[in-house]
């Protein structure tokens, strides 16, 4: 869910980089006052890596094929790190692979990104909620990884409507829109299964690595 | 009276109108060389029955041909030989949020740069080798990064 160049107008370009620029500032700020910087930066470099290379690999479910983005799941786990490790993935991804394009950075940025802090205050609700430990962090990676990707696909599917250009055949464009929702909606169950899937296994194994 | 009658259903249909007479149709044709494109997404798959928009060099604003890619993703159509739109030719393909932009060279109905008969937009075509390098690269990247930052105390 990459936008191209040359789909939107420079209008909402700008208002995407505007507010790409506001939440990095924010999220750099709320980094600042991390106690542990030192280790969080290379557990948001290796989730970064991999969110870049999933990006390669792509999943056939029909009517289209979709890539892995795992949004949610770096939310949960990083944090406001996520969004800044969002925007440099993308940033890659745009210029090696012409994945999205470079004036729709900032969009793809919000888009992507934004859904992820929600992720991140989703998956956090589990210090406050009453419940087994364990059902209820299942529950919220699962919630945490397919909340982030509908929200995402939601405001691609919105973004994409109401911004077709006159040219095209709008009720064409709109009709292929709404299928590519239907291919979205399992991608967003796969990605909460894996972030679940994800999730457990760390709190298993070093549950420290959540505590961010 | 017969003659009369004659004479005025020669009359009505003398009176007719030219248009009705020119019912007639004829096909008129003639070779000409066209530009034909092919729309896959990076993955190979073929972008079918995807919108195309085609704009002419002298007009960029307006589109100059619409139309819809076929079941494998050709499309092609014949530029126009008017000396004012020769120049690049942008030609759009889009589907479910998903597309390019290509700018083909155009002079006097005739690709400008004839060295190449198949070209391709950006980073089209890169092969699988040189996608795992290139993804390796960046890779390695992060984990240096990741490696840096991991130091322990001792060694800073």
């Amino acid at each position: 869910m990459h936008i191209p160049d040359g789909f939107l107008p420079p209008q909402v370009c700008l208002t995407g980089y505007a507010l790409t620029g506001g939440l990095t500032w924010y999220s750099l700020n709320q980094i600042k006052k991390d106690p542990d910087i030192q280790a969080n930066i290379p557990k948001a470099s290796l989730l970064t890596a991999a969110f870049f290379v999933a990006s390669l690999v792509s999943i056939p479910v029909p009517p289209t094929s979709v890539h892995l983005i795992f949004n949610g799941l770096m939310g949960a786990v990083l944090g406001y790190y996520a969004f800044p490790a969002i925007l440099i993935g993308l940033f890659f991804q745009a210029v090696m692979f012409n994945h999205g394009g470079m004036s729709t950075l900032g969009v793809n940025a919000i888009i992507i990104g934004a859904p992820a802090i929600a992720g991140y205050h989703l998956f956090r609700q589990r210090e406050h909620l009453q419940g087994k430990r364990q059902i209820l962090t299942k529950a919220l990676s699962f919630a945490a990884g397919a909340g982030a990707l509908l929200i995402s696909a939601s405001m691609f599917a919105v973004l994409l409507i109401t911004c077709i250009s006159p040219d095209m055949d709008v009720h064409a464009e709109r009709t292929a829109i709404l299928l590519s929702l239907v291919g979205y909606s399992i991608q967003a169950v796969v990605e909460g299964l894996f972030s679940v899937m994800l999730i457990s296994f760390l709190e298993q194994v070093k549950p420290e690595l959540l505590k961010g | 009276m017969i003659r009369f009658y004659f004479c005025l259903t020669l009359f009505t249909l003398l009176s007719v109108p030219e248009k009705v007479l020119a019912h007639g149709a004829n096909i008129q044709y003639r070779q000409t060389s066209a530009i034909a494109i092919q729309a896959k997404y990076d993955d190979g798959v073929p972008m079918k029955n995807a919108q195309v928009v085609v704009y002419a060099p002298s007009d960029r604003a307006t589109p100059w041909l619409t139309g819809v890619t076929d079941d494998l993703g050709n499309f092609s159509f014949v530029p126009d030989a008017d000396p004012e739109n020769a120049g690049n030719w942008d030609v759009k393909v889009r589907q479910a949020g998903h597309g390019s932009i290509t700018s083909i060279p155009i002079n006097q109905s005739k690709l400008t740069n004839v060295s190449q008969t198949q070209t391709a937009s950006v980073n089209a075509g890169y092969s699988t080798v040189q996608k795992a390098i290139m993804a390796g690269a960046v890779g390695w990247g992060f984990i240096g990064t990741a490696l840096f930052f991991a130091r322990s105390k001792s060694s800073k």
